[in-house]
């Protein structure tokens, strides 16, 4: 995954807001992956509503350590998997 | 002629007769109509200066099968229909204006000097195109009534869908539709309404209460999901051409009304009338 370009994930998804959750659609040009779509949980969606055009990861694992309970080692595993996920769909 | 289909009105003009497969004659109206919904202009013969590729947009394919191909066009969208007996084959190509409601479909003539402009996939995908802006979606889900409320199945293939109408059927209910259903929002309330199939039915419309998620289990068994969770669950099952995110805020911001308005459940079954009691007990 190329970290320099995050912001990019956004553009490949359109987002719903149902209650306090976020449901995400990816635009698709295969009918394959219609079925994939997600919603978001709250450490997810505290990663997305981050995501803007010069975020690094490491901005994100200081947000993310400054407002969760949550060591700098664990927050940069979740951040990668959570941005590992958003790019393969 | 003119059809009407989920309470769609579609105006057909044909440089030549057409030929309709039987499923689609009870969905045929007689005489004019002013203001249809959209308008069909069948036309004889594939011209060879639309196979110059555009920009691509969209491939509707499986692992199985490819379905159609769709392209950005000068004027709208473009859609090659594939033969399904021969991939390599274009039967139909389609032009869909901006509005969305001007189609031009062009085939050759048959054997006997007809054109069949909605041979499968082409009449499935201008069903579908009927609901991206409009207030409705396209679901693969079986439909029952019970002469007071109507019920959405829906899950994956092999998941019990047809299984689920037969024993619903054997209990004296009406299936509006055990594989394709268009749903949509009319007078404030969700309707579900077959659509034509290979085989002929009469049309039919039914309200929509709830929404089954359904798969074969050991044990019957009914949980109620809300919000985020039910949205993206059934949106699921819809029928998606996702590469326009217009399309997708429509159905998502539709699908999160239905799931307002109707239960949705995850509903686990064994194969016999016991669900149908079970549910009916269960699900309000």
């Amino acid at each position: 995954m190329d970290t320099s370009s995050l912001y990019l994930l956004k553009s490949k998804y359109v987002t719903k807001e149902i209650g306090d959750e976020l449901v995400l659609v990816p635009l698709s040009g295969n009918v394959s992956q219609m079925n994939e779509l997600f919603t978001m949980n709250e450490t997810g969606r505290f990663i997305w509503e981050n995501l803007s055009k010069k975020t690094t990861v490491e901005d994100l694992v200081e947000k993310m350590t400054e407002s969760f309970d949550v060591s700098e080692e664990e927050a940069e595993k979740d951040i990668l998997l959570f941005l590992e996920k958003l790019d393969k769909l | 002629m003119h059809l009407l289909i989920a309470d769609f009105t579609l105006r057909i003009t044909s440089e030549l007769p057409i030929y309709m497969e039987e499923g689609y004659q009870p969905f045929l109206q007689e005489g004019e109509i002013e203001n249809p919904d959209i308008n069909i202009e069948c036309l004889s013969g594939i011209p060879e200066d639309f196979q110059n590729v555009k920009t691509f947009l969209f491939e509707a394919e499986d692992r199985n099968q490819k379905f159609y191909s769709i392209f950005k066009h000068k004027d709208g969208l473009g859609f090659y229909i594939y033969d399904q007996q021969d991939i390599n084959t274009i039967q139909q190509i389609a032009l869909l204006d901006e509005t969305l409601t001007n189609w031009k479909i062009f085939s050759r003539p048959l054997f006997n000097g007809t054109l069949f402009p909605l041979k499968y996939p082409m009449g499935p995908i201008l069903m579908y195109y009927l609901t991206v802006n409009n207030e409705a979606v396209m679901m693969h889900a079986s439909g029952i009534f019970n002469g007071k409320k109507g019920r959405l199945f829906t899950g994956f293939s092999g998941y019990g869908k047809s299984t689920m109408s037969r024993l619903w059927q054997s209990c004296g209910n009406l299936v509006i539709n055990d594989d394709r259903l268009i749903i949509r929002k009319q007078d404030g309330g969700f309707f579900m309404h077959n659509t034509p199939m290979y085989y002929t039915d009469q049309p039919k419309k039914s309200p929509v209460s709830a929404v089954h998620l359904i798969r074969h289990a050991s044990e019957n068994s009914s949980k109620k999901v809300s919000g985020a969770q039910a949205v993206s669950k059934v949106l699921a099952f819809c029928i998606q051409n996702n590469f326009d995110k217009q399309f997708i805020q429509n159905h998502l911001s539709f699908m999160s009304e239905l799931c307002s308005a109707a239960d949705v459940y995850e509903t686990g079954f064994l194969p016999d009338t016991d669900i149908v009691r079970y549910i009916q007990e269960n699900d309000y």
